[in-house]
């Protein structure tokens, strides 16, 4: 009964998660003028970039095993 | 009988967060990792839908309907009374309350502005009203309020350069007030004079002028003459803000000078002059 997906899974799923955020955010900024999506753009922004941040610990994870393992 | 009104975006995002969870949970109990990724997926779209919906909106049109019978009610009255004056935007100093802004119209046109003692003699009186001028609360004052509630500071603490690089953002990105604004500053060498007078009105003056582009309220009051001649000293709530907020960080009166829509009311243009006391 274990769960089924290792840690590079989930950096997998967070790196294609956070693209989509990021460019998501990126089109409906209030800058483009793309403003009739009515959801908190702020928020969508955050989460767009806590997403990132996520995935790139987990690069920086992978990175330090890579070095002390070698 | 009470009905239930059921959102559709709280439905989607209850049955994804329900579907995902379930996902997980069979994905743990059958070790599959299809079963893992869709889970993951449904429960974390869920969370983000869960936090960006929609903040509480209203359309335009009930915005535009809800303030142009004040509007409409200010400058009737201003015109009842005969006030000829310019409407002057007056920064804190002259009240006693530090976060205070108000209008003072004169009664007469080309007439010098009060000073601050008699501005708060004024402000006591229950009608603050003389033969000289009427003292009103701008019609902008609480969109200046979230203005600088939006901004995590007082204008007060700002200067106009400031102003300048600070008021765009907060307007397109934070509050989504507008598409677009520009805030442009010109000093003006050459003071207007009449008859020779000393009037603090006619002294040289720093102009401000600030484009809105697709403001979210639009400005109705260009259906009659007389009710566009009137607003344009008071001006409209998003134009009255910007007013408030030269004033608050110049610390010196403000007037509007000029007030213009476009036909289709994506653009509006107002001119500031900043008083030199």
């Amino acid at each position: 009964m274990n769960f089924p997906l290792s840690f590079w899974d989930t950096s997998l799923l967070l790196a294609v998660t956070a693209i989509i955020l990021l460019i998501t955010s990126e089109l409906v900024s209030p800058y483009y003028g793309k403003t009739n999506l009515i959801i908190n753009k702020k928020r969508l922004r955050n989460i767009a970039l806590a997403v990132s941040i996520l995935f790139l610990i987990t690069v920086a994870i992978r990175i330090f095993d890579i070095i002390t393992s070698a | 009988m009470h009905r239930v009104r059921i959102s559709l975006i709280h439905a989607a995002i209850t049955a994804m967060l329900t579907l995902g969870a379930t996902a997980i949970l069979t994905s743990i109990a059958y070790a599959s990792s299809v079963l893992a990724f869709i889970g993951l997926g449904l429960v974390f779209w869920g969370a983000i839908l869960l936090y960006i919906r929609p903040e509480e909106y209203t359309k335009k049109v009930l915005l535009d309907a809800a303030l142009s019978p004040s509007l409409t009610t200010l400058n009737e009255m201003i015109q009842e009374f005969a006030y000829k004056g310019d409407a002057i935007y007056l920064p804190p100093k002259y009240f006693a309350h530090p976060g205070t802004t108000k209008i003072y119209v004169s009664k007469r046109k080309d007439a010098s502005l009060p000073t601050p003692e008699e501005i708060q003699k004024l402000q006591n009186q229950p009608v603050a009203r003389t033969t000289q001028g009427l003292l009103l609360t701008p019609p902008g004052i609480h969109m200046a309020r979230l203005l600088e509630k939006s901004l995590g500071t007082s204008f007060i603490v700002m200067d106009l350069e400031n102003l300048q690089q600070k008021l765009p953002k907060c307007f397109i990105e934070n509050l989504e007030i507008a598409e677009n604004l520009e805030i442009q500053a010109e000093n003006n060498r050459t003071g207007r004079k009449t008859d020779g007078t000393t009037s603090p009105l006619l002294m040289k003056n720093t102009t401000v002028h600030a484009k809105i582009t697709k403001p979210i309220y639009e400005n109705k009051s260009k259906e009659t003459k007389d009710s566009r001649q009137s607003n344009a000293l008071i001006g409209c709530p998003i134009s009255s803000a910007i007013a408030i907020a030269i004033t608050r960080a110049a610390g010196k009166p403000v007037r509007i000078t000029d007030l213009k829509n476009s036909e289709d009311g994506n653009i509006l243009e107002a001119s500031y002059e900043i008083i030199e006391g």
